[in-house]
């Protein structure tokens, strides 16, 4: 053997050691949309992570070990999801991730940790068969798990508040054409036909487009008094806009999505009044949420949250997760994914209180009862009155 | 009745931005025989710099929305002219057949990534300098702005004919168009021409960016379906023909917004498209174009 190789094996030894030595961090993906329409979802996700985290390490870690993110861009595009998803399984070693942003992303991404045995919360996708993509009979155990309020729980939230607090009878939907708006859309479609009500238009649109000319006057010839949507906020601000360019005034409520920074913004004053189911709202009820959002402004030095909700959301996966961690007394997917299911005591969280937020068959933290009804007031998204 | 109306005029404020962007492809076909592909980027990146102006993106506004335009027609005309002595120019010396089209479709790519670094992914809103409310004609509801892109859009285009009709330096861009070689050996400085060209048509891209931008939101990524639909209404209108631009223009914008309302909105662009089809199997120079003899 010559001195080279020798000189390798003494170096590889000698890292291994000192590796040995410092006990090593356990790295949790973050995989969501940092650019593009998506962004302020996948951003203030990611930064809620940030902060849950720097808490955690500045308080010791779990299991006496440092907590270490692995940040990846999906660009919300699902071939994306899916190679970021075999790196952090495979090259990374990953304990568990939190993200996706985007139904579509998640769908085809998650079969990677289900098949590797390791826990995956969703923190924003709120696509309903997200959760119940791996479940019984054909799968033992579903690694899984979400806390955001998901289509089912929303669209029967946008169908209460349209037709029993606001009393129309006659609705438009108006969704996008990606897996998210589609989906959405059956969803509400769905709670729509348990009241008895049938829209008068639902009309679709893709992602970019400029002029919604078309779909608003289907919605309008057909009588709508108010336009439910699904989608993200560029495209909800053209319908907006576009309500303008017709001088048609009808209100618009949809999916959380209408709380978006680039929604609010792009649509200016005709975007207020929009209302839209959220899990939380940038309003300091709360000792804990009101350390939260100063915290989260001090650190990016904004005001305005650009998505509170996914802020929050992700904020609180990463404690459901370290707590998992902490009662596995390991980080073995298959074990955190047992205490994921079995969590004793409560879990202090920005959203809610989570006790017991998880059983072996449920896999949704978020329930009805935690989701509120915000209001696009002057630039800000507030609580409905 | 009103709402057949309603659709057309949102269809033709549309058609314009097709045919703005689609008269740029006309400006270098007619004196290079070569397109730039980057048009949308050239209309995208006129949005941008004339939102920086006026926006408050970058510490502004510094501008007011009208001083802007002119400053971004000027930065369109660099633009196009470095596509030109880029992108071109080598193809077009070598006699390359098709060099120019993966080269302008390079730099494209490459302005849309320079400017994903400078004004970020996110849509922009663009201040519209006029009021957004609509008004009546007829019954639908037409924006100031939406009269302000047809009307913007059509003087520029008839500026551009004048100057190519009245001027001798337009006389020099016709000659260069009817026959390169006969005009270079005349004495005119035909590769000056081309550059000249590319300057022109970038710069109508631009400030069809500035007058759309209002309408539409602003982002590194509004060029490319503008950018391809405008290339089908070049097609579908003919490449050499101005009055192609508009007819295409229209015909596209107004077939969207009906069959997004009498159809179905999943379809809208196939009307569009399937006339392309039409129109290159049976009359391929276009429904105005001249049918191009080449020699081989």
């Amino acid at each position: 053997m010559n001195t080279i190789g020798k000189a390798c094996i003494a170096a590889a030894l000698m890292s291994w050691s000192l590796a040995s030595m410092a006990a090593e961090p356990i790295k949790i993906g973050v995989s969501g949309p940092f650019t593009g329409g998506s962004a302020p979802m996948g951003v203030s996700m990611r930064d809620g992570v940030k902060l849950a985290v720097a808490d955690i390490n500045a308080k010791g870690g779990v299991l006496g070990r440092q907590l270490q993110l692995v940040e990846r861009d999906d660009e919300a595009k699902n071939e994306r999801g899916v190679q970021i998803a075999q790196e952090l399984i495979n090259k990374e070693k990953v304990v568990g991730t939190v993200g996706f942003i985007n139904t579509g992303v998640a769908l085809a991404s998650q079969r990677f940790y289900q098949e590797a045995k390791i826990p995956v919360m969703d923190n924003v996708a709120t696509g309903t068969i997200v959760t119940k993509q791996f479940v019984l009979p054909e799968n033992k155990d579903n690694y899984v798990f979400r806390n955001a309020a998901n289509d089912t729980i929303q669209s029967a939230m946008i169908v209460d508040e349209a037709v029993i607090r606001q009393k129309h009878t006659k609705v438009a939907i108006l969704a996008d054409s990606t897996n998210y708006g589609q989906l959405g859309r059956e969803d509400l479609e769905r709670a729509l036909g348990v009241k008895g009500i049938k829209p008068v238009a639902v009309e679709k649109y893709n992602l970019k487009d400029v002029d919604m000319t078309a779909q608003l006057l289907k919605a309008k010839q057909g009588g709508a008094q108010v336009v439910l949507t699904y989608g993200i906020g560029p495209e909800l601000a053209q319908i907006a806009n576009g309500m303008e360019k017709l001088n048609w005034r009808v209100p618009i409520i949809g999916s959380w999505t209408l709380s978006m920074g680039n929604f609010i913004d792009n649509a200016g004053k005709n975007g207020e009044g929009a209302r839209m189911p959220q899990t939380f709202i940038q309003d300091p009820s709360t000792p804990k949420r009101k350390a939260f959002i100063e915290a989260y402004q001090k650190a990016y030095k904004v005001d305005r949250i650009p998505s509170p909700v996914s802020a929050a959301q992700g904020y609180d996966s990463i404690y459901l997760l370290v707590a998992a961690i902490k009662q596995a007394g390991s980080t073995d997917g298959v074990k955190v994914r047992e205490a994921l299911e079995n969590l004793s005591g409560t879990v202090d969280g920005v959203v809610t209180n989570y006790s017991k937020p998880y059983t072996h068959d449920d896999h949704e933290a978020i329930k009805s009862s935690m989701v509120v009804i915000g209001e696009v007031k002057n630039g800000r998204v507030a609580l409905a009155k | 009745m009103e709402i057949l109306l309603q659709l057309v005029f949102s269809g033709i404020a549309l058609g314009m931005i097709y045919a703005v962007i689609a008269f740029g492809y006309q400006l270098t076909f007619a004196t290079s025989g070569t397109l730039n592909f980057g048009q949308g980027e050239a209309l995208m990146l006129g949005a941008l710099v004339g939102l920086s102006l006026v926006g408050n993106i970058h510490g502004g506004p510094y501008l007011n929305y009208w001083l802007m335009i002119p400053v971004v027609i000027v930065f369109g005309a660099l633009q196009g002219a470095v596509v030109e002595w880029i992108g071109v120019r080598p193809a077009l010396k070598i006699k390359s057949e098709f060099g120019w089209i993966m080269s302008t479709i390079a730099l494209a790519i490459i302005f849309k990534n320079v400017a994903e670094n400078i004004w970020g992914k996110d849509d922009l809103t663009f201040p519209t300098p006029l009021s957004a409310t609509p008004f009546q004609v007829l019954g639908a509801n037409v924006q100031p702005m939406q009269i302000v892109v047809v009307l913007g859009a059509l003087a520029m285009m008839l500026a551009v004919e004048l100057f190519n009709r009245k001027s001798i330096y337009g006389k020099a861009v016709v000659a260069t168009s009817n026959d390169r070689d006969a005009a270079g050996l005349m004495g005119i400085n035909t590769s000056m021409v081309i550059t000249f060209s590319y300057a022109l048509s970038s710069a109508t891209a631009a400030f069809a960016g500035v007058l759309v931008a209002p309408l539409t939101l602003t982002g590194a990524t509004m060029g490319t379906s503008l950018g391809l639909k405008a290339f089908a209404v070049a097609i579908i209108g003919g490449l050499t023909s101005g009055m192609g631009a508009i007819v295409g223009g229209l015909i596209l914008g107004i077939a969207e917004t009906l069959t997004g309302f009498y159809i179905s909105t999943g379809y809208k662009e196939v009307p569009g498209l399937v006339l392309l089809l039409l129109v290159l199997a049976i009359k391929p120079a276009g429904l105005f174009g001249k049918t191009a003899i080449k020699k081989v």
